[in-house]
């Protein structure tokens, strides 16, 4: 088990447990405001939870997709865990903004 | 309106409660002790969002020293049916 994997699927349930909190704050906006505004916060959110639900699918359970990595060179594997650090970056500063 | 204000009012953990402010500041000016009680909130919460909603250029204060009252700024009134739209519900 590469180290490099076991980050880049940490910062996937990072960014499920960032979204958890986050649609949360945008689905009670949406039930006492009701506006499009609320509403589309919590679609783009909701899209966002189920794209890093398959990321910890894939990285927990799906074995053909670490097959495929360690096909890879090194800088496949960096290349993944960039995405999920980079959203996590993201999200945290999103969350931020969005706690206050 | 500037996309920011949407966010303030309908993205944060914070927003309803600003959005109450907003149209309690609308219906008349108060300062935020009397806000706090028409709205049953915390003295030093509804600091807080009169800071954030004075930031955003969504009320200002009316400047007086003593007792100073907030109101919605001129661009909030030129915008207030965008402030509708965003504010749909909000009791």
């Amino acid at each position: 088990m590469s180290l490099w994997v076991d980050v880049a699927e940490a910062a996937a349930v990072l960014n499920v447990a960032v979204l958890a909190g986050l649609v949360g704050v945008w689905a009670r906006s949406y039930r006492r405001l009701g506006s499009k505004h609320a509403l589309g916060l919590l679609v783009f959110g909701g899209f966002l939870l189920a794209e890093n639900l398959l990321w910890v699918y894939a990285y927990s359970f799906d074995a053909g997709f670490h097959a495929w990595l360690y096909e890879g060179t090194p800088f496949t594997r960096q290349a993944m865990l960039g995405l999920c650090v980079l959203e996590s970056v993201a999200l945290l500063v999103l969350a931020w903004v969005t706690w206050d | 309106m500037e996309g920011v204000l949407w966010y303030v009012l309908a993205g944060t953990r914070g927003g309803t409660n600003r959005a109450r402010i907003l149209r309690a500041l609308d219906d008349r000016p108060r300062n935020p002790n009397q806000l706090a009680e028409d709205l049953d909130l915390d003295y030093k919460t509804v600091r807080h969002h009169l800071d954030v909603l004075t930031d955003n250029d969504v009320v200002r204060n009316s400047g007086d020293d003593y007792g100073a009252v907030y109101l919605p700024t001129e661009r909030v009134r030129d915008h207030w049916d965008t402030v509708e739209e965003i504010v749909a519900e909000v009791e």
